[in-house]
């Protein structure tokens, strides 16, 4: 029986390639209740994009533990720390329970009635005023499927407005943003399944070991296997995934392009090039060779700082791959040049011709386990359904479904992004923010302006979420969610699959879910279609589901096949699930094919650099019609390189204990216990320059803000500065030291629009001495300390799993 | 031959992008990408005459002039940044954006335009080594310019329909 809180994950079960992953069902249940008094509930996990196939234990109306689904394919039983513990959230005795209204400038309880009458109110208001324009929507990667497709009717459909966007904009923009520009469309391409496949593994700025804790346990089961894939890392810290690596490249953070560059230089001065495949099935090589034939390793060395030689190995092991999984994530998305570094990942396994077989891919992972619902119905940056806000064909066919005339829908110019919408707020030309299960006000670069935006008297912020956040605390009215296991709904994971998650318990008090706080208001603000009737036609979660699969129905993320029956039992499926592939489908563009015809694609495509948008015209005349876009940049310099004033850089990050803000792990007594405090890792050298040893309070300062927080010294790049973000003031006593987005930057990439977290100058200064006392941070992951005596992260009382077996 | 003309037409034509890509970004410091991207490209400006200085010495034209190409006077930066914020806090700051943009959309068509010349120019004296370099400047170039555009299109219906 493993402490999964020290052991994060979990026992191997090694296969060799090709072979199935082994079962292993993982469990965790409150002390002390019998297995014969538990009914189990299907569901999925929501603590990560892998979204694990899990039961919910629910014992006289109550949640009282979990345990992996074998069956499902994604997590064949297993689950992670925050899967096995975080459902405890639910159950905490902080749940907001009724709706609040400020009065006298005070949060006080309301009756719906009350509350919802305040936001229509101030929504006619607004409308009347300023027009939709003067309205915005931001919500969550946490919701379900129905809830967003909701939403999107609501806002882009009845009240007209472009300014709504998802948190997912934080962490998987870059990855819907790169799929699109080189494959015509979103969705990933291959399959989990190809991990067990392959014999190399690419990983860039993909941390999985603490991200995606179940899938680094699938890849462990295979680097113990009996043939070992090869792996190779880029990451500035010591993570688990870069200790395992055959070639680790701990580069300089913002300089991701100028190595995939290099990569690529290798890949092409070697002939390791597929070039019947790049001739046939892709455009634009010519530019791309001559833009990348400029970054030989030992330019790239300088740039990135690590050596020549290293670079050269890491690209023969990729440039001999026979079966290749390239994966990236934040170290990529929130990093400089995102976009187009994200595009060069993709690059790589096309000129290798590492795409549509088993075990080779490559995947632009998302983060959240709901992130691919918000891009597929449009609660995002996308149009609906995947479909080309550019194309006034898609348009209208989303009109005609929606039985509205075209002209409601905006599509003058993407759907607005929320670094956009904070600034429209800043300038009073947003009047009205409706916040969704997300919390800005820890999660967004520069905290100071965040807070003095949604403190502004003009600006009219209602939030719905479970807990009062740090956001909810700066609302005009705050509406109380029901949670995940409180309702029943659909996602989707990073490989296409499509769980069901059924109502296993009902929510506290007087708290409802997302999908009828939204219905709710689009009646009393009487939406309504072309013909006079409701705008939005249903009013359970079934039926909107059931009105999502006609809306996909011969779209990439085709559901058509899909039903809340089929998805019951067994294991979660792979879209485009149609009457023709009704198993679902494991692998995309298994004939080269991609979806970069001009008609069916979802984008025509953005200059990587500068982010100026291509039309209809380019596209034609680049004339891709099926083949994948090969998208080149040069490197350039990041916006804010250390000087002597701020010497260091900063890059933020995760932990495997904690989720977002820790609104639900912050209130999990194992996983609060396992990393309850912020911190600041270093290197030693930096370290021993500045004076500091381990858990010495130091101060992390920006031109923005600071951080105060006890130092880890870690095997970190030189120079480097990592603190992670987690950490707000829900749970801390005052002052506005404790989160890192202090520090960032508003600053976000070109293209995705997403905010760059990990490149931001910074200065370093000792506070205080550790008296003895080390960092709270764990040791059991990239934040391991250096130095021997610091206590292990353990789970203590009540945090082994326990087995059926044992209880009977 | 008058290669020189067009070498310090390019020229000329940067510097006085780089000048406004400065002071736009500047003027408006609370639009973040407009700052940052502004700089960005300002140095890409700088870059182009650096490509182009071999030519410039290869054809008897001027080397480039004028103050554009290097970073805004210290002071003027911190003057520009601090009307930004004042305005920033105001609707009344997009119409001054648009009206910045419009003028920024055409030095970027200027500069635009002069590569086409120089390219133009280098085709017909049969120059490879400046053929390379117009033809990758000028792909830059046509980037800039569309960039401004897709910048005002997203801009100019929160500025003009609303409120």
């Amino acid at each position: 029986m493993p402490d999964r809180i020290a052991d994060i994950w979990g026992g191997r079960t090694p296969h060799a390639a090709g072979t199935p992953w082994p079962v292993r069902v993982d469990r965790y249940v409150d002390e002390g209740v019998a297995e014969a008094d538990i009914d189990w509930v299907q569901s999925a996990c929501v603590l990560c994009s892998n979204g694990c196939g899990m039961d919910i234990g629910v014992q006289d109306g109550r949640i009282v533990g979990v345990r992996g689904r074998a069956s499902d394919r994604v997590n064949r039983g297993r689950l992670g720390p925050k899967g096995l513990f975080g459902w405890q959230a639910n159950n905490s005795p902080d749940r907001l329970t009724e709706p609040l209204v400020r009065r006298q400038g005070q949060l006080q309880p309301a009756s719906w009635d009350e509350a919802m009458d305040l936001v229509v109110e101030k929504s006619r208001q607004v409308l009347n005023s300023a027009g939709p324009l003067g309205m915005g929507f931001y919500n969550s990667g946490q919701l379900f499927l129905e809830d967003y497709y909701t939403l999107a009717l609501v806002v882009r459909g009845g009240i007209g407005t472009p300014h709504l966007d998802g948190n997912t904009r934080l962490c998987t923009a870059t990855a819907d943003f790169a799929l699109k520009e080189t494959f015509g469309s979103d969705g990933a391409p291959g399959s989990l399944t190809d991990f067990d496949h392959c014999d190399t593994i690419f990983a860039i700025g993909h941390n999985m070991a603490e991200t995606h804790t179940v899938l680094w346990a699938r890849v462990l089961d295979r680097l113990h296997g009996p043939d070992r894939p090869r792996l190779v890392v880029v990451d500035p810290r010591p993570t688990r995934v870069a200790r395992a690596a055959d070639v680790h490249l701990p580069i300089r953070n913002g300089t991701n392009m100028a190595l995939l560059n290099g990569i690529q230089h290798e890949l092409i001065a070697n002939g390791w090039v597929d070039h019947a495949f790049v001739d046939a099935h892709t455009v634009c090589f010519e530019r791309l060779e001559r833009i990348v034939m400029r970054y030989p390793p030992e330019r790239v060395a300088g740039i990135c700082g690590v050596p020549a030689d290293e670079i050269r190995a890491a690209a023969r092991v990729i440039g001999t791959a026979e079966r290749l999984v390239s994966t990236c994530l934040q170290g990529v998305y929130q990093s400089h040049q995102a976009t187009a570094a994200a595009c060069q990942v993709n690059n790589i396994n096309l000129l290798r011709a590492m795409i549509g077989r088993p075990g080779c891919t490559v995947f632009q992972m998302n983060g959240q386990p709901t992130a691919q619902n918000t891009r597929e119905t449009g609660a995002n940056g996308d149009l609906v359904g995947m479909r080309n806000w550019q194309n006034p064909d898609h348009v209208a066919d989303l009109a005609r479904i929606w039985r509205l005339d075209p002209l409601q829908i905006p599509s003058w110019a993407p759907p607005t992004h929320v670094m956009q919408m904070f600034r429209y707020a800043e300038e009073g030309a947003l009047k009205f923010l409706w916040i969704v299960a997300t919390n800005p006000a820890v999660s967004l670069p520069d905290l100071g302006r965040i807070r003095s935006i949604l403190a502004q008297e003009r600006l009219f912020v209602v939030v719905s979420d479970a807990f009062l956040t740090e956001t909810a605390q700066l609302a005009d009215v705050v509406l109380p969610a029901a949670m995940w296991g409180e309702k029943v709904g659909t996602f989707t994971n990073h490989d296409r699959t499509v769980h069901l998650s059924e109502k296993a318990v009902d929510p506290p008090g007087q708290a409802r879910p997302d999908m009828d706080i939204f219905l709710d208001y689009a009646r009393r603000l009487e939406l309504r279609n072309i013909d006079g009737d409701p705008l939005v036609p249903w009013g359970t979660a079934e039926e909107c589901f059931e009105a999502f699969k006609v809306m996909t129905r011969g779209r990439p993320c085709d559901y058509s096949g899909l039903s809340y029956a089929k998805l019951r039992g067994g294991s979660g499926i792979q879209w485009p699930c149609t009457d023709g592939q009704p198993e679902g489908t494991e692998r995309l563009y298994t004939d080269f094919t991609f979806n970069t015809d001009p008609d069916l694609c979802e984008d025509y495509g953005h200059d990587l650099v500068t982010g100026a948008g291509h039309e209809r015209k380019d596209y034609a005349e680049l004339n891709p019609a099926g083949r994948a876009i090969l998208n080149a940049a040069h490197y350039i310099e990041p916006n804010e390189p250390p000087d002597d004033e701020y010497p260091f850089l900063l890059t933020t990050g995760r932990t495997a204990y904690h989720w977002h803000t820790r609104t639900k792990t912050g209130r999990v007594r194992q996983l609060d216990a396992a990393a309850p405090e912020a911190w600041a890792e270093v290197s030693p050298a930096d370290a021993e320059r500045l004076g500091i040893g381990e858990g010495d309070l130091v101060r992390v300062e920006s031109r923005r803000g600071r951080l105060e927080a006890r130092a880890r010294v870690t095997g970190i790049r030189d120079g480097v500065v990592f603190a992670p973000f987690h950490y707000g003031y829900w749970d801390a006593s005052d002052g506005h030291t404790r989160a890192a987005n202090e520090l960032t930057m508003t600053v976000w990439d070109p293209v995705s629009k997403q905010p760059l977290f990990k490149v931001a100058a910074v200065r370093v200064t000792k506070l205080a001495d550790a008296g003895g006392t080390p960092s709270s941070a764990p040791t059991t992951t990239a934040s391991e300390p250096l130095i021997e005596g610091v206590p292990a992260t353990a789970g203590g009382e009540g945090v082994r799993e326990r087995d059926a077996q044992e209880e009977q | 031959m008058k290669l020189d003309k067009a070498i310090e037409d390019v020229h000329e034509a940067e510097s006085e992008l780089a000048t406004q890509l400065r002071s736009v970004g500047e003027r408006h410091a609370s639009e973040a990408d407009l700052y940052h991207l502004g700089h960005t490209l300002a140095r890409q400006c700088a870059e182009h005459a650096r490509r182009l200085a071999p030519f410039a010495e290869r054809y008897g034209a001027a080397p480039p002039g004028g103050s554009g190409m290097t970073q805004s006077p210290s002071v003027l930066e911190a003057l520009r940044r601090t009307g930004a914020k004042l305005i920033g806090k105001s609707e009344a700051s997009g119409l001054l954006l648009l009206r910045d943009l419009r003028h920024l959309y055409l030095a970027a068509q200027n500069a635009e335009i002069a590569w086409v010349i120089l390219l133009q120019a280098a085709r017909a004296v049969r120059d490879p080594e400046l053929i390379e370099a117009a033809t990758e400047c000028h792909e830059e170039a046509e980037a800039r310019g569309k960039w401004v555009r897709t910048r005002i299109k997203e801009s100019c219906p929160q500025v003009l329909a609303s409120g």
